[in-house]
């Protein structure tokens, strides 16, 4: 085990939004909102620019957002993923019982979601097991 | 109180018990600021020379968090001296 602090890089978290909110904005265009394309299109453009900017600073978060940062700042992140990921379980599981209950016991999306994250835990646990 | 200004004392009682209780819990303190103090360094050089950053050298000498052994280590290194000498367990 290491304790060395990685640096990161800058514009890590803005390709994240560049990305993710591009694959959004073109999805939505296509679909035929071409306003709300665009719209999401300066949202996440100026998202971008707040990350890249924030990215520089020093600090806890700005470590994160470089995907850098020391061992507590690393631990930070992986314990503040695994809260989302445990909120997202929740709601996932909540959306198919209730979806169950009008759907005539038809979980839909909500249960494939559950099962990738069941999945993707019982695999995790036992690869990670392995490593020790 | 600025981040480089060293806390009196030997630091806050990091707690490592479990809420569920655990036999085998104690407290751990520390003398990271004390000895920083004494080497006439600020948290942020301290920070730099270790490759950690100045929040987590602040986050340790005020109990709120517990460095990995690898870093224990090499805190006690950087200041010639023992692990056991830094990091006191309390309890045991």
């Amino acid at each position: 085990m290491t304790y060395a602090r990685t640096v990161g890089h800058r514009g890590a978290t803005a390709a994240v939004l560049v990305v993710g909110g591009g694959a959004l904005a073109t999805a939505t265009w296509i679909g035929g909102e071409h306003g709300l394309a665009l719209g999401l299109v300066g949202f996440y453009a100026l998202a971008t620019l707040a990350a890249f900017f924030w990215s520089g600073r020093d600090g806890d978060v700005a470590a994160i957002m470089r995907v850098g940062g020391d061992e507590r700042q690393r631990r930070l992140d992986l314990e503040a993923t695994a809260y989302a990921g445990l909120a997202m379980a929740v709601a996932a599981i909540v959306g198919a019982v209730v979806s169950a209950a009008r759907h005539h016991g038809d979980v839909g999306a909500w249960g494939v979601v559950c099962a990738v994250g069941g999945v993707a835990y019982v695999v995790s646990l036992g690869v990670l097991k392995r490593r020790g | 109180m600025g981040w480089g200004t060293p806390r009196k004392g030997i630091g806050w009682k990091a707690r490592l018990t479990p809420p569920w209780g655990d036999k085998h819990a104690f407290h751990v303190k520390n003398r990271v600021s004390e000895l920083r103090t004494v080497a006439g360094l600020s948290q942020g050089e301290l920070g730099k020379v270790l490759g950690v950053s100045r929040q987590t050298i602040n986050s340790i000498e005020n109990g709120r968090y517990l460095p990995s052994l690898p870093l224990a280590l090499a805190i006690a290194r950087n200041f010639d001296t023992s692990v056991e000498d830094v990091f006191i367990a309390e309890g045991e």
